[in-house]
């Protein structure tokens, strides 16, 4: 006997075991008793198309189980919009969950339905927020906030400055280097960088992140990314560049990432002999794990042979 | 195709002997582990995973077929489960049982090209090819990317498991030019460009960060359409080659995104990348083997994500693949779209 065996409620349905096993020996299954038990009520319930409250129930208690039961979930989702079922209840449910579950894709995409259907994003940020508290780089959260941001509209409604918060937390987060990029220039129509006061704002915005951590990758793509989309010259960069990364003083050099970029700004400038001094540097002593990498970049620039 | 092009061996000769112990794949073993993944039911994990079933088998077969013992799990039994999970409309679930799912249906047509079974799927399911094709074609949406079941979560990991299941079953457009095309191409390769980042990198969709396992999939994507050489372009190849080159880290290891740990699964996703725009050399392969070995466990056999993580059959197959990549004596060459 069972918990579902031994309830009332569920008297009337008789569970549906499975189909597997037998003498395949690469299918069958062995669960556990409980889990085999709630799931054999399901599988009848959705032989026989219930949609029900004690559906969810059951549901509920399965996704405790094994939250990666893709099935399991989508029944849900089918249950609660056929049953007319209270969406706000279920996200109070979902926050639990979420949080229990933080690597599921099931779970966001439940989210997105469930927000989507009721068409109003009341407390979605603020939940967001307080998922990236536990891992401020989950894909998955990030990826729901943009499908926020673009359904419901919230460009300018405290975006960027969520992103400088997140920042200010952390200036190597990647996410929301991304997130800033997302908001500045992805919705259809925006100019974004491509606008002289907004690309002033965001270069002094990655130089700033800059000068707090050199060494951070995020914030220098950031900034080539501005110069590409503008169509800016490289070489407006140059006196930044050179504040991390001197040819001039070899042995001291900030960043690994300035060093790179001051190649390519010589390159641009013609300037091929400095150019091979820095991406040698780079070769030898800054970053010799791609040193073929950088011996590439030297090849390219048509030298004749080394510079030492 | 199959993902091991053998018979020949990678590395140059397959002769493991000369090697010192720290650096040699114990063969042996991680066969055997794999074979023992199916006789673990008593284990609460097994029913969890209940869930990755149809991935698992894939998984572990490739590796087989990596390690050069094909053979290893019994034909019929893989086929007789395969076809347990095959749905009227043409998909497969993870499961006996589960819906059918895009990842579940390319990972079956993967078992099926690599068991050589597609005779078999005719046999039991009437156009069985035409079927399953038919299943993959319907999940595109009308910006041109795929859905993973008819709830429609869309991610660019479907869209290139569509293309390389097409692909295999021999139903891309480009392979029945006499029929009116069962998918959108050239909508799907659109998609594939919206997705690429100002940093080089892809991601899920349009705005989402760059990711390894996402600047696989799109270049796959690419690479089975014909159109990555000519969209990426030289300069297109040097930018994204330097990001992924970038995954390295101290350790030898690579990983998904900047500042995140390394993970011997990425050996395989950034690799292939890699591979696939012709920059695979820009990595250090020495310290890179090194890694991947320091995560494999030598008297029980199997990978871990990381060095002294337990093993799982997901970074085997990825920790095998990765070091065929790299050229390492002893594994089956594969193929890196």
């Amino acid at each position: 006997m069972g918990k579902y065996a031994d309830d009332e409620q569920w008297s009337d349905v008789v569970p549906l075991p499975t189909d597997e096993g037998g003498d395949n020996p690469l299918a069958a299954i062995a669960y556990s008793e409980e889990y085999e038990e709630t799931m054999s009520y399901l599988r009848a319930i959705m032989a026989a198309n219930e949609y029900s409250p004690r559906v969810l129930d059951l549901t509920e208690d399965l996704i405790d189980m094994n939250p990666a039961h893709y099935t399991v979930w989508l029944y849900r989702a089918q249950c609660l919009f056929a049953i007319d079922s209270d969406l706000k209840e279920e996200l109070e449910w979902l926050n639990e969950t979420a949080l229990t579950h933080q690597k599921n894709y099931q779970i966001w995409h439940h989210r997105n339905l469930i927000v989507d259907k009721l068409d109003q994003c009341e407390g979605e940020t603020a939940f967001v927020e307080s998922m990236f508290e536990r891992d401020a780089k989950n894909y998955h959260v990030w990826s729901y906030r943009q499908w926020l941001v673009r359904r419901f509209g919230l460009w300018d409604k405290g975006e960027l400055e969520f992103t400088e918060q997140m920042l200010q937390r952390d200036v190597r987060n990647n996410s929301a280097w991304n997130h800033r990029w997302f908001v500045v220039n992805g919705q259809e129509g925006a100019a974004g960088v491509g606008d002289p006061d907004i690309r002033a704002r965001e270069m002094k915005f990655a130089m700033l992140a800059i000068a707090k951590a050199p060494q951070n990758q995020s914030p220098w793509n950031y900034l080539r990314g501005i110069t590409k989309k503008s169509g800016m010259s490289l070489a407006h960069l140059k006196d930044f560049a050179e504040q991390y990364a001197s040819l001039d003083q070899p042995d001291n050099i900030h960043s690994s990432f300035a060093l790179d970029l001051l190649a390519d700004i010589l390159v641009e400038e013609k300037n091929t002999k400095q150019a091979a001094q820095a991406l040698d540097l780079l070769e030898k002593t800054y970053d010799p794990i791609r040193k073929n990498y950088w011996a590439y970049r030297k090849e390219q620039l048509g030298l004749p042979a080394a510079v030492a | 195709m199959s993902l091991a092009a053998g018979p020949g061996r990678g590395g140059g000769g397959g002769a493991q002997g000369q090697l010192p112990d720290e650096m040699k794949v114990v063969v042996e073993k991680h066969v055997a582990y794999i074979q023992s993944l199916d006789t673990r039911r008593e284990e609460l994990e097994y029913h969890l995973t209940e869930h990755l079933r149809i991935s698992g088998i894939y998984w572990g077969l490739t590796a087989l077929h990596l390690l050069g013992h094909p053979d290893a799990l019994p034909r019929d039994g893989v086929l007789d489960f395969l076809f347990s999970c095959l749905h009227a409309d043409g998909g497969f679930g993870a499961a006996p049982g589960h819906d059918p799912h895009m990842l579940y249906t390319v990972s079956s047509v993967q078992i099926l090209a690599m068991v050589d079974g597609f005779d078999e799927l005719e046999k039991r399911m009437k156009d069985g090819k035409l079927k399953v094709a038919k299943y993959i074609a319907g999940l595109q949406q009308p910006n041109g990317t795929f859905a993973g079941d008819e709830w429609g979560e869309t991610d660019t990991r479907f869209l290139y498991c569509a293309l390389n299941a097409l692909s295999l079953l021999g139903f891309l457009p480009s392979q029945q030019a006499d029929q009116p095309p069962l998918i959108d191409v050239p909508a799907a390769t659109a998609y594939v460009k919206a997705c690429q980042n100002f940093d080089g990198g892809f991601g899920t969709e349009p705005g989402a960060e760059s990711h390894s396992g996402q600047v696989f999939t799109c270049c796959g994507a690419l690479s089975i359409t014909g159109e990555l050489d000519s969209y990426l372009g030289e300069e297109g190849k040097d930018r994204l080659g330097a990001w992924l080159s970038e995954r390295q880290l101290p350790s030898g290891g690579l990983n998904g995104r900047p500042e995140k740990l390394v993970d011997v699964c990425y050996s395989w996703w950034v690799m292939s990348s890699m591979a696939m725009i012709g920059r695979l050399h820009w990595i250090d392969k020495a310290k890179l083997t090194a890694f991947i070995l320091q995560c494999q466990d030598p008297e029980e056999g199997g990978f871990a994500d990381r060095p002294g993580d337990m093993v799982d059959v997901f970074h085997t197959v990825f920790g095998l693949a990765g070091l065929s990549l790299l050229g390492h004596p002893g594994l089956v060459e594969v193929d890196p779209a």
